[in-house]
């Protein structure tokens, strides 16, 4: 990327483009490794704004690592482990069928058994399953994301899967 | 269906990357219902909604308001600064000096050489003092007599013509409808239109409303220079234009003939002489009060 060495990401430009490209998956990586509880809004944004302090040190093609490490870590001095809870989004046009009581019922037992699941998971192998399953990334997305072989991906994913499928099973 | 390729399938399928062929044998495994449905409710975790419009909206006011500390600014600061500093030196550098007489003044002047100009009333000159060594030429507006150190080359531009000399004394005069240039020692060239022309001492070039003359003179310096302005045969328009150069007046000569020929001097140093001088031999009267002059007809 030899065109890359004379921006520098303290230009305007430089920066609006770094944050357009990466505030998302930086947002999205964070909540599903540590959960809603710790505002992965605010450490995105914390976590540019170090970017900003620090942008003649850190070139464009640098930041995206510097980012996903700087959030990282202001999410684990935040808290100590806490239980990772992600919450479950309703989708309205399923209830807009005449879909039985019972049925409701298991689906929302279910989505309790599978949100305790989504927990237990490793935060490495939650990060990427959800990636894959709700943001819809293929596997070398997520490598390069998460700077990663693609086989790690793999691994991590099915891994996740065959996991999940156990609890679920056993709850 | 084979463990391997069952495995291969769900790995295919998680990556989205299933052919139709494929995606046709994963629907057949016994599981496909249950992945489809672990799938699908795990969507329902999505991540809240993100919109980078507005969370950069929201991270730029807090930018702005730190002052940030950019290696572009304190350059762009040196920048201005040589900018100005290289625009004066150059502004300096090459502006012409100017020397400028008001009416009934005279100066003298000393070139970047030994060579000296004696400006007249109410004239200009300039030249340039960084490529003088190069290029001896001045400008000349007005009346002015030059003393020309030897040496290379010198020009005086005005805008009726150029005079050209080595070394020598002579007199310009560039007024309205007016040239002349007259040799007092050594040779001057005159370029006049595309006219070019060598003055030995003696001589005088004249340019009078377009008509060229050549005439003789026969004092070694102008009489200007001993406050006395002398004519010969020279239009009473041209006097009179001369007389409120030396002196601060207005002349007003409408009800006598100024193309009528006048020859003789008139001083600088007293109004009534210089008037009595003009008038008597052209048998006009004059009436004068304050800074005004009337010429009338006797």
């Amino acid at each position: 990327m030899p065109k890359q060495i004379h921006q520098n990401s303290c230009e305007e430009h430089v920066y609006s483009t770094l944050f357009r490209k990466h505030s998302k998956n930086l947002h999205d990586f964070l909540y599903y490794k540590f959960g809603e509880l710790l505002n992965p809004k605010d450490k995105v944004q914390d976590a540019f704004i170090k970017l900003w302090d620090n942008c003649a040190k850190v070139p464009p093609e640098k930041a995206k690592s510097f980012l996903f490490t700087t959030a990282n870590n202001m999410m684990l001095n935040a808290v100590a482990h806490q239980k990772v809870v992600l919450r479950h989004q309703q989708k309205p046009q399923k209830h807009s069928t005449n879909e039985s009581p019972e049925f409701v019922l298991e689906e929302k037992e279910y989505n309790e058994k599978l949100q305790k699941a989504l927990a237990n998971l490793t935060e490495a192998q939650r990060v990427a399953f959800l990636m894959n399953r709700v943001e819809g990334k293929r596997f070398k997305e997520i490598a390069e994301l998460l700077d990663i072989s693609v086989k790690a991906v793999e691994k991590r994913i099915y891994g996740a899967l065959k996991k999940l499928r156990e609890d679920i099973k056993e709850l | 269906m084979h463990k391997m390729n069952r495995d291969e399938l769900i790995k295919k399928w998680l990556d989205h990357n299933l052919n139709p062929k494929e995606q046709k044998a994963f629907e057949g495994l016994e599981d496909y219902d249950a992945l489809i449905k672990l799938s699908k409710s795990t969507e329902g975790f999505k991540a809240p909604d993100y919109s980078v419009d507005l969370e950069y909206k929201s991270i730029s006011t807090k930018l702005k308001t730190k002052s940030h500390n950019n290696w572009f600014k304190p350059l762009l600061k040196i920048a201005a600064v040589l900018l100005i500093g290289l625009a004066t030196f150059y502004f300096t550098s090459t502006r012409n000096t100017e020397v400028k007489t008001d009416i009934a003044q005279t100066k003298s002047i000393g070139l970047p050489d030994a060579s000296t100009v004696n400006l007249n009333a109410q004239s200009t000159l300039s030249y340039n003092k960084k490529s003088w060594s190069d290029n001896r030429e001045v400008s000349l507006n007005g009346e002015a007599f030059f003393k020309v150190a030897k040496g290379s080359k010198f020009d005086v531009i005005t805008d009726d013509g150029k005079v050209t000399v080595l070394g020598t004394e002579f007199n310009v005069i560039q007024r309205q409808n007016y040239f002349e240039v007259t040799c007092f020692e050594g040779l001057v060239a005159v370029n006049y239109n595309s006219e070019s022309l060598k003055l030995k001492p003696g001589k005088r070039f004249v340019v009078i409303n377009g008509n060229i003359k050549n005439e003789i003179e026969s004092n070694n310096k102008p009489s200007w220079l001993a406050k006395e302005s002398t004519f010969a045969s020279r239009p009473l328009q041209l006097i009179i234009n001369e007389l409120e150069r030396q002196y601060n007046v207005s002349v007003d000569a409408s009800k006598v003939d100024t193309n009528q020929l006048f020859t003789g001097s008139f001083t600088h140093s007293d109004i009534d002489l210089a008037l009595k001088s003009i008038t008597l031999p052209l048998g006009i009267t004059y009436t004068k009060s304050n800074s005004v002059v009337v010429l009338q007809s006797e």
